[in-house]
């Protein structure tokens, strides 16, 4: 099954958490090492509190998909405007680069997302045998 | 206590304290009110009790939210006061955790679960030359998958206690950020990013160093525990805090 998993939540700071939760869990399911796991909660928690900084809309929204290599992580909002929502040269971007093994942050009209990919250590095959 | 009978009450004291003037009289509608939902301040309180604080001083916290319920409750609005009171004796009992700074208390079985975590992840990372998966800590202690991931997560959500706590690890991490201290010139990309130069002065030198290390360095974080010396678990708290602290920091005041 490589249906994505998606948790949407109402956006305000608290439920962030959540976010970061899952993303802990999905991660920790897919044979990804506990040190990477923590990497994909600040990642999360990170692309979060940007899109809110710039939120227009009622919800963000995090997807978790799994891929032959690890994980790819969507964290996505309705935005105010279509500036990008993290500047390159910000440290946000510096900690997300850090933290991800490949970043994009796009707008498409009013819908702003921070995609982060995320592979698993050669060596360690995910549930799915892959 | 008999629940239609208590009903009834409440709703007759509340009629009373909204229509009466006398401000003697109110005062001991109020006392009374108080005086019937006590139970209820006590079962919430029970809650809690496994956080390491009296349950005395619980249903002392509990109170204030009850009377402060009291105060706000509205008849009109045709809930029972319970209903109306429960969340808001709830959300006193939580601010008074948070406002204390000691977090939640993590349940016994689950520190238990993590400190003998923080061993075996010590000893699976040295033998693999990696960190452990959550399978391989799970086959390691003995335990489900679940109950690893919600002992991380915990001890992810309740760090504040453990951070402040002496853990007998300092003095040798000292000697050893004396050493990276000294091939690392370039701590000063951490101030390339103009606002945060101030913030970041203000981090004590392990704390600096981790995030030096760690966001430009790329170092992992088990790699990180082994050069300053701590955990990983606790290098992952560390982390966690310096960022909420630096991003705090930038948008008003924040101390670390």
């Amino acid at each position: 099954m490589n249906e994505p998993v998606v948790l949407t939540i109402p956006s305000s700071p608290e439920h962030l958490s959540l976010l970061r939760a899952l993303v802990g869990y999905y991660a920790g399911r897919e044979q990804f090492t506990i040190d990477q796991i923590d990497d994909l909660r600040m990642a999360v928690d990170e692309s979060g509190v940007q899109l809110l900084r710039r939120i227009a809309g009622e919800t963000v929204r995090l997807e978790l998909a799994r891929t032959s290599a690890g994980i790819t992580v969507r964290v996505s909002a309705t935005v105010a405007d279509d500036a990008p929502v993290i500047d390159e040269e910000s440290f946000s971007w510096t900690i997300l680069q850090a933290l991800a093994d490949d970043l994009s942050v796009t707008v498409d009209g009013d819908e702003a997302s921070v995609v982060l990919t995320k592979n698993r250590l050669e060596g360690l095959a995910g549930p799915g045998g892959a | 206590m008999s629940t239609a009978y208590t009903r009834e009450d409440t709703k007759r004291l509340f009629v009373e304290l909204r229509n009466t003037d006398d401000e003697a009289r109110a005062a001991q509608v109020r006392e009374a009110l108080a005086q019937l939902h006590l139970p209820l301040v006590e079962y919430l309180a029970k809650r809690f009790k496994d956080r390491g604080e009296p349950l005395d001083d619980l249903v002392q916290v509990g109170s204030v939210g009850l009377l402060k319920a009291i105060d706000r409750f509205d008849l009109e609005r045709g809930v029972e006061f319970s209903t109306y009171a429960t969340p808001t004796i709830v959300g006193e009992l939580k601010r008074y955790f948070r406002d204390k700074g000691w977090a939640v208390r993590v349940p016994r079985r689950l520190q238990e679960l993590s400190l003998r975590m923080n061993k075996i992840i010590a000893q699976l990372t040295q033998v693999n030359g990696r960190a452990p998966t959550i399978q391989e800590i799970a086959q390691a202690a003995g335990v489900s998958e679940d109950e690893v991931l919600e002992a991380l997560e915990s001890g992810q959500a309740y760090s504040t206690t453990s951070l402040d706590a002496p853990t007998g690890e300092e003095d040798d991490a000292a000697v050893r950020l004396e050493r990276i201290g000294e091939d690392d010139v370039a701590i000063e990309n951490l101030e390339y990013f103009a606002s945060l130069a101030p913030l970041i002065e203000q981090l004590p030198e392990r704390e600096r160093t981790i995030l030096y290390l760690r966001f430009f360095k790329g170092m992992t974080q088990s790699k990180i525990a082994e050069e300053v010396g701590i955990s990983q678990m606790h290098v992952s708290r560390l982390l966690t805090r310096i960022l909420q602290f630096l991003r705090e920091g930038m948008e008003g005041d924040a101390d670390y």
